[in-house]
């Protein structure tokens, strides 16, 4: 007889499954999730009309479809990527040839596989969340599968509370069960879908293109007090050759063993750093790092570089100092940080020579040239006008406005003309205080560029024109909804007044608290988390964990049989349990009782079986009727029942 | 009082040969205070049966048969205008008789059928605003063809509920038909039949099929039932609460015949076809085969 799933059971079980396959969309390639939503759709459109459904040489011919389609756009079956997209063509293609219902299984099972593929794409809680939700309408799928009674509601219902039920379970198991961690090298191949943020490049406009992004780059929590906020500049890349245009960062290699390693001196500041996921392997540290966990290491530039995958966020602990020395520098390093890109022009000559360059001691020179940026009329502009031809002269004697790359670019040229060894430094600065989590935001809407020349006796000094003109940004930080809100740049036509906008601004707190302990407690609880976490709790080997595992498995399962039995031993009367016990008896016999069968029913066939024991069944089924269904019962019916039922032996 | 049971079944055994089954829930059936349909072919003893119970039970009875073109006055009465009293008087229709019996009522229109489904339900006849209660007790037994036939207007739904119970009677045995072809003419032996009980008799047997016992465990199996009625996707549509007590009443009556003092799970189950088959299904015929998944899907312990 062919397989007839129900229509019920077709809609549950194709809407589930386009709810799981559906932020595929965005992850595996387009023509794929096309082919399978074709697959989706034909399938569901076969429901009611199952003379569409394509015979056994179609379906052949689609497979070998789905298979070149495969192999155009992955190339492989393995990797991330290619191995969730085989998934997903799979499944599409099972869904055309559902014979019987453990096709169905095999489906469900499929489905439940590609829900779990979404997690090497987004670990949110958002998406936790969403496929929570849809494992519940696969379940509840399966559920009306082996109902008898299928009713929408109720089986989701029943999905929810096994999902409920599971959840301690599932929280024990994550709690305690060893961590394990895929190689690294797994993912590499793959691209990180982090958008923007710095580049190894810096032309003097690239950074107010970041300066309305509100994307998260990374969060710190501090041990202690915060930093001022004229101190927080979270340091990155270093810019130091330079064609005139572009500056790029300067060779890292042999730069390892600097003989001259910083000296600190007090206060630091102690700080979790949480990094999303990134295109580079830096990571942005308060100026200056000074001690930082495994994983980190400091480049000969004091930048902080991880060898973890930047595509994942990581967690890392970092202390940093905001005083410090770094000490010599190398001939390499001096000529590096002098290199123009020609011979400067005239007016720079000029300019630098005005400002008593090379005559005076560099910190005057410094201290004049900020001092003729605040005074010469100078602007900071979020939108400043393109200079594509010879940037740093025409920043500096014609536009007189523009972007901190502007101002730091144009204050190392300047420098160097001077003879003052001088590079760009790039990375963030500032940050918003989330009032709900107690941590500081940093997006990229806060990416900075200043300077750093190198002074004898102190070493690498910061400096930060943009500070000269406009401190307010350095004090108070890039407020992105406030400059989308004033109109400064035209970036929405929505007019948000001030009390929506504080309103949104909580909200998004809120939010990104949430957030960040979801990134903090669940997605970074890693082996080297677990292991800190479990020795807290005095698990120190592999028995322990192993008496814990059962013992809370044990414990919780305990709980919830417990509470799924109890109500119905309550309900149980006992002459019913004693003639269960009589019925369990004969059934041992070979007595086939269907649970339909009335006591006499059942009587009339046990004495056709054993017309020996004709007797004793009488009793025990005159009994049982009377406790159970007589108003006539006496007070020692019960007890006669159970001596009776003991004494029974089929 | 049972012995007056035992011989009323005895006798209608012997006009309507190898049908104790069918005979047995009809009884019931009046002794629960209810409807009777019987629904088959015609000539395999619908009428008859009918017939028989009636004259068994005492009751003063009257035919009705229906046609398509019987008007409702033909069955609850209607006003004549009296030349003497100039005044319009009643005049009442067959159905003020103790039992009705309604030939092939689905033969009849629509607007027939329910004035005298109407009366059914209400155990009274309105005429032209005047209320006329029907005699005590008030019985039909409604005999109906099978849809398919020719000139015929199935009950809907909302009426066929109005029937405690169908009954279909089905083909006698090769034995019961050799007994009734060698044997006398039916009608003979129902004229010659005696009343086996007293007006006063019934009325006590019906009340005390009323206080047959109903434990908890019994309303809980009868619950499941319902719900398993409701719920399941075999059906169209559940059984009723009215359908819930014609059921408990039926199987109460039932218990009563078995002479039993409690109602049993087999009580329910007996009756379960014949109350809640054309309830849950009114085109099909077969009401064990209807009621079947319940039977075996509803746990009776």
């Amino acid at each position: 007889m062919p397989f007839l799933p129900s229509t019920r059971l077709m809609l549950f079980m194709l809407g589930s499954i386009g709810l799981i396959t559906l932020p595929h969309a965005w992850h595996i390639p387009p023509v794929l999730f096309s082919f399978f939503t074709l697959l989706l759709l034909w399938r569901l459109l076969s429901i009611w009309q199952p003379r569409y459904l394509p015979n056994r040489f179609g379906v052949f011919l689609l497979m070998l479809l789905g298979i070149g389609l495969l192999y155009s756009q992955q190339h492989s079956v393995f990797g991330r990527d290619a191995g969730t997209s085989l998934f997903v063509v799979a499944l599409g293609l099972k869904l055309l040839e559902i014979h019987g219902r453990r096709d169905v299984y095999v489906i469900v099972y499929l489905a439940f596989i590609v829900a779990v593929t979404q997690f090497l794409y987004e670990e949110s809680i958002l998406m936790a969340l969403y496929i929570l939700l849809v494992c519940g309408v696969l379940l509840a799928t399966l559920i009306t599968q082996n109902s008898h009674t299928p009713q929408t509601l109720a089986a989701l219902k029943t999905s929810a509370a096994i999902i409920l039920q599971s959840l301690p379970l599932a929280l024990v198991l994550f709690v305690l069960f060893p961590r394990l961690e895929a190689p690294h090298w797994s993912w590499l191949d793959d691209d990180i879908h982090a958008k923007s943020g710095l580049s190894n490049t810096l032309e003097p406009g690239s950074i107010a293109e970041l300066s309305l992004s509100p994307e998260l780059v990374f969060r710190v929590k501090f041990d202690g007090e915060l930093p001022p906020p004229a101190q927080r500049y979270w340091r990155g890349p270093i810019y130091a050759s330079t064609d005139g245009v572009s500056w790029r960062a300067p060779p890292v290699l042999g730069r390892e063993n600097n003989p001259d390693q910083p000296t600190f001196s007090d206060p630091s500041y102690a700080y979790t750093l949480m990094m999303e996921p990134q295109k580079q392997n830096w990571v942005f540290a308060l100026e200056m790092p000074t001690e930082f966990g495994g994983g980190l290491r400091r480049n000969g530039l004091y930048q902080l570089i991880t060898n973890k995958n930047p595509g994942d966020r990581a967690e890392y602990q970092i202390s940093s100092s905001p005083s410090y020395n770094s000490g010599g520098i190398s001939k390499t390093e001096r000529k590096e940080n002098l290199q123009l890109p020609g011979k400067p022009s005239d007016r720079v000559v000029e300019l630098v020579k005005q400002l008593q360059g090379k005559q005076a001691r560099p910190e005057l020179f410094i201290g004049n040239l900020l001092q003729h940026f605040r005074q010469e009329n100078f602007h900071y502009t979020l939108s400043p006008e393109a200079m594509p031809d010879k940037p740093i002269e025409t920043f500096l004697f014609e536009r007189r406005a523009g972007f901190c790359g502007h101002y730091a670019t144009a204050f190392v040229y300047l420098l160097r003309v001077a003879e003052i060894p001088a590079r760009v430094v790039g990375g963030y600065q500032g940050g918003q205080i989330n009032e709900v989590g107690g941590f500081l935001e940093i997006r990229q809407a806060d990416a900075h560029a200043w300077a750093e020349a190198w002074l004898e006796g102190r070493g690498w000094v910061r400096f930060d024109p943009t500070a000269a003109i406009a401190p307010e940004r350095i004090e108070r930080g890039v407020n992105v909804d406030l400059q989308i809100a004033s109109g400064a740049v035209n970036f929405s036509p929505v007019q948000l007044d001030a009390k929506t906008l504080s309103w949104l601004q909580r909200g998004r707190q809120l939010w990104q608290s949430v957030d960040y302990n979801w990134q903090r407690w669940v997605i970074n609880y890693d082996t080297v988390n677990q292991k800190a976490f479990l020795q807290s709790l005095g698990i120190d080997n592999f028995v322990k964990l192993g008496y814990w595992l059962v013992i809370s498995v044990a414990g919780i399962g305990g709980v919830v049989a417990w509470r799924l039995l109890r109500p119905n031993r309550r309900r149980q009367d006992p002459a019913l349990r004693l003639y269960r016990q009589f019925c369990a008896k004969f059934a041992k016999a070979g007595l086939s009782i269907e649970i339909g069968d009335g006591p006499q029913t059942v009587a009339e066939r046990a004495k056709k079986l054993r017309p020996d024991l004709a007797e004793a069944i009488e009793r025990i089924t005159a009994l049982y009727i009377r406790l159970r269904y007589q108003a006539d019962s006496e007070a020692g019916d019960l007890q006669v029942l159970k001596k009776l039922v003991a004494r029974f032996r089929v | 009082m049972d012995l007056a049971l035992d011989h009323l079944l005895a006798a209608a055994n012997q006009v309507i040969l190898g049908k104790q089954s069918q005979i047995r829930l009809a009884v019931c059936c009046l002794l629960a205070r209810g409807h009777l349909l019987i629904e088959d072919i015609p000539g395999v003893g619908k009428t008859t049966l009918s017939h028989t119970l009636a004259r068994l039970f005492g009751l003063e009875y009257q035919r009705i048969q229906f046609t398509s073109d019987i008007l409702p006055a033909d069955i609850v009465g209607s006003s004549v205008f009296d030349a003497h009293q100039q005044l319009f008087s009643f005049h009442p229709g067959p159905i003020f008789k103790q039992m009705i019996l309604a030939d092939e009522i689905n033969r009849a229109t629509p607007k027939a059928q329910s004035a005298l489904l109407e009366a059914m339900e209400e155990r009274q006849v309105t005429v032209e605003g005047r209320t006329y209660p029907l005699p005590q007790p008030f019985f039909v037994i409604a005999t109906q063809n099978p849809a398919h036939q020719i000139g015929t207007f199935p009950l809907p739904e909302s009426q066929v509920d109005r029937f405690l119970m169908r009954v279909e009677l089905g083909y006698p045995s090769r034995q019961a038909e050799r007994e009734l072809l060698s044997g006398q003419p039916r009608h003979v032996l129902i004229d010659e039949l005696p009343a086996a009980l007293l007006p006063a008799q019934l009325a006590d047997l019906q009340q005390a099929a009323d206080q047959v016992h109903v434990s908890p465990a019994l309303l809980d199996y009868l619950q499941a039932i319902l719900a398993f009625s409701r719920q399941s996707t075999d059906f169209a549509s559940g059984l009723s609460p009215r359908a819930g007590l014609g059921l408990l009443a039926a199987a109460k009556a039932w218990a009563l015949i078995d002479k039993r003092k409690a109602v049993l799970p087999e009580d329910l189950q007996a009756v379960l076809p014949a109350v809640a088959g054309h309830r849950l299904n009114v085109g099909a015929n077969d009401s064990a085969a209807i009621v079947a998944p319940i039977l075996k899907h509803v746990p009776v312990l």
